[in-house]
């Protein structure tokens, strides 16, 4: 009983960590029309009493947009006004489907989190990609050698997967493997270090140690450049003359607070390495100017660790709408630079839809319920009542990611 | 942390009262006169920008205290409190790992007026510390706290909104001067609304959770903490921050803190990461580590066995093993 229990909880309690934003990050779609608002007239970009662009007060992304263009709209930069609606109905439909799968399953209990908390998609944006340089939306090629890292990471995944029903059943998480015995590659620690999502090497079938775990379940989720996603974004600037800060509220309480200088000094000596880099900022007219190096190899975005290079430009259009334009470079991981472009919509600054509390870390019991969950399994397999660890599934096993089952014909259309 | 000799402890407290009275005088005596060259906004309010840091003891302890020999301690030869000896989980830090005195920050007669159940748990607490301190786990520090714990951290002031970035695990609080609906729970870092009052910038802070302790010592309040922090510049380049703190589940009566923040002079000061929740995760999961780090563990009770070699080349060793 109890150490079912705990394997309830460590794979539920594992990936939930503290959501405090998602209930008012989200818009529901059934029966809604887009969120108003930004719609209506706004003002000019307002100056501070200094005279600096004033970019202060609370954002957020309020609608959806794919980071890479879906094939379907290959060589446009625009949805239609009817495909926004289509999109809408579609994605709202699968919100209202059972998207469990089959009960009591690895999988079942494995996205038994993400479906209880996923209960809502935001409207669809005008986009059809954040990306919007190189011109046809997509990523650029990765270099040879992050292909050959990728290439060992989901090796790596694989090999702890293969002797569990996910492989045995050939179900999507086992792609590219196959069923086989327990590997010896169980005991060996990942070739790289684990980091943010699937690009950073996902999730591994194992939990010997908090390392083993996602940094998002380690409450060290939030990364920069941040397009917002699905967890919730909301941030707050407040500047002064000199500096602009910003606390990120996001990430499922995983929020952090940064501090651009306006300068022209150097940034850190190349040996110092942070988790958000080194940020530098300049006016160029009306727009924040944002240079950012010196990021530590344990951070990932889309494949690229310690060399990202970014260029963020904030230009408050409106005085409702900032436009965030980011350049991401980093010759080491892909073969030419690349840009994203997004809007930030004002948040009243009474109603203070935000929350200065990142307290994932303080409420964390998924982490110890995962690592006692493993160790029970450990002693009931070595006492000859359970079944072999090796061949149990408790994380990329599928299930429900993001709001939709990862799957089958209930699958996100903006990935088909 | 073990508790010292009453006797010093109250002898010590006299003469801490004393000095730090002394000290609130001279503060004080000029505000007007005080704050004249201090950085002014654009619209004539002092300028509190800048990356600021307490200089103090006070995260050690509010009260004042003697050194002692090591942050953990235990008895050794004599059975006196004051004659301990660094205990294992610091012993291999020699000098580095004691813990330095101070003239204490509690202003009056230096002493907290807790209530007598809360004065138990404070005296428990202190026992108890490596266990039970919440900065050791890495969370949310709380107010006061954060403000003098011996991290720098940045006020960026604006019209309507004080933002202050801690280095400590990246946090942060925002002081409203404007209005705001409350936080949509209890919080570690509180809820800050602030107003002028001249020079002085008043933040009222309510909405905590009771979860932060003021110090190593194992001060500590509960959910009814209240809190009215003045800050006032003294200089450009100091301000001198003063906190009532009330809690009537905790404390008999209101006391009181002050401490000058000091301006970090260096011309390439910035606020670098302390991203603490990674470095504790041995701390706090290694009994659940599959092949453990630490070889000694009864249940979740962590057992060091300390290592301290001796380097080659060390004069005083080779002259008395000869």
């Amino acid at each position: 009983m109890r150490r079912r229990l705990l394997q309830l909880i460590g794979v539920a309690a594992g990936i939930a960590v503290v959501i405090v934003l998602l209930r008012v990050a989200a818009i529901p779609l059934a029966g809604q029309t887009p969120a108003g608002g930004t719609e209506a007239k706004a003002g000019p970009p307002p100056k501070t009493p200094w005279g600096d662009p004033d970019l202060q007060g609370i954002w957020t992304n309020n609608y959806e947009t794919p980071l890479q263009r879906p094939a379907k709209y290959a060589n446009r930069e625009f949805f239609t006004e009817e495909e926004r609606a289509e999109l809408d109905r579609q994605r709202a439909e699968i919100i209202g489907k059972d998207g469990r799968r089959e009960r009591g399953s690895e999988q079942d209990v494995g996205g038994a989190y993400n479906a209880a908390i996923f209960l809502t998609h935001k409207h669809m944006g005008r986009r059809t990609s954040l990306i919007v340089d190189p011109p046809d939306g997509k990523l650029p090629p990765f270099t040879p050698e992050v292909t050959k890292r990728r290439q060992e990471m989901r090796e790596f995944q694989l090999a702890l997967l293969q002797a569990t029903d996910v492989c045995k059943n050939k179900l999507p998480g086992c792609d590219g493997g196959k069923y086989g015995p327990p590997s010896p590659k169980r005991a060996e620690a990942p070739p790289y270090y684990l980091s943010t999502g699937a690009a950073g090497g996902g999730v591994i079938n194992r939990s010997d140690n908090p390392e083993d775990r996602t940094l998002g379940e380690r409450c060290m989720g939030a990364t920069l450049p941040d397009f917002g996603g699905i967890t919730g974004f909301f941030p707050q600037i407040v500047q002064s003359p000199g500096t602009v800060s910003i606390f990120y509220d996001t990430g499922q309480g995983q929020g952090w607070q940064r501090v651009i200088p306006i300068t022209s000094r150097p940034h850190l000596p190349s040996h110092v390495r942070q988790w958000w880099g080194d940020s530098r900022g300049r006016w160029e007219g009306n727009t924040l100017v944002v240079d950012t190096t010196n990021f530590t190899p344990k951070t990932d975005y889309q494949g690229s660790r310690e060399n990202l290079h970014l260029t963020e430009r904030w230009t408050r259009v409106d005085a409702n709408t900032i436009e965030y334009v980011v350049i991401m470079e980093d010759s080491t991981t892909w073969t030419r630079p690349w840009t994203v472009k997004q809007e930030f919509h004002r948040q009243s600054d009474k109603a203070n839809r935000h929350y200065k509390e990142p307290r994932c870390h303080e409420g964390n019991y998924g982490m110890p319920a995962l690592l006692a969950g493993a160790r029970i399994e450990e002693r009931a397999f070595a006492q000859g009542r359970g079944p072999d660890p090796a061949t149990m599934c408790t994380a990329g096993c599928g299930g429900f990611a993001g709001g939709f089952a990862d799957d089958g014909e209930e699958s996100n259309p903006l990935a088909r | 942390m073990r508790q010292w000799s009453t006797g010093s402890a109250i002898a010590l407290a006299v003469a801490a009262a004393a000095v730090s009275a002394v000290i609130a005088v001279a503060l004080t005596r000029n505000p007007v006169q005080a704050s004249a060259g201090a950085a002014r906004t654009a619209d004539g309010k002092p300028d509190f920008s800048g990356i600021w840091q307490a200089l103090n003891e006070a995260n050690w302890d509010l009260q004042a205290h003697e050194a002692r020999s090591g942050a953990v301690m235990q008895e050794g030869v004599y059975p006196f409190a004051f004659t301990k000896v660094p205990a294992a989980p610091v012993v291999a830090l020699g000098a580095a790992a004691g813990v330095p005195g101070s003239v204490g920050v509690v202003e009056g007669d230096g002493q907290i007026p807790y209530n007598p159940e809360a004065a138990k748990i404070k005296a428990e607490n202190g026992e108890h510390w490596i266990d039970r301190d919440p900065e050791l786990k890495c969370y949310l520090p709380g107010i006061p706290r954060a403000m003098y714990m011996p991290y720098p951290f940045q006020i960026v002031q604006s019209a309507n909104k004080v933002h202050m970035a801690f280095a400590f695990t990246s946090t942060a609080r925002t002081i409203h001067l404007d209005e705001v609906e409350g936080p949509p729970d209890l919080t570690y870092m509180g809820h800050s609304v602030g107003k002028w009052d001249g020079d002085t910038l008043v933040v009222d802070v309510t909405e905590f959770n009771g979860r932060s302790w003021f110090d190593r010592a194992g001060n500590f309040h509960s959910d009814a903490l209240h809190l009215t922090e003045r800050f006032t510049p003294i200089s450009k380049d100091a301000i001198r921050y003063e906190v009532t703190i009330e809690d009537p589940k905790t404390f008999t009566k209101p006391w009181k803190i002050s401490m000058p923040l000091y301006r970090r002079l260096e011309p390439n000061a910035q606020l670098l990461e302390y991203r603490c929740i990674e470095f504790v995760e041995e701390f706090l999961y290694g009994n659940l580590r599959k092949n453990q780090l630490v070889k000694r563990w009864e249940g979740d009770t962590i057992i060091i066995d300390v290592t301290r070699k001796v380097p080659p080349g060390d004069k005083l060793y080779e002259w008395y093993r000869r």
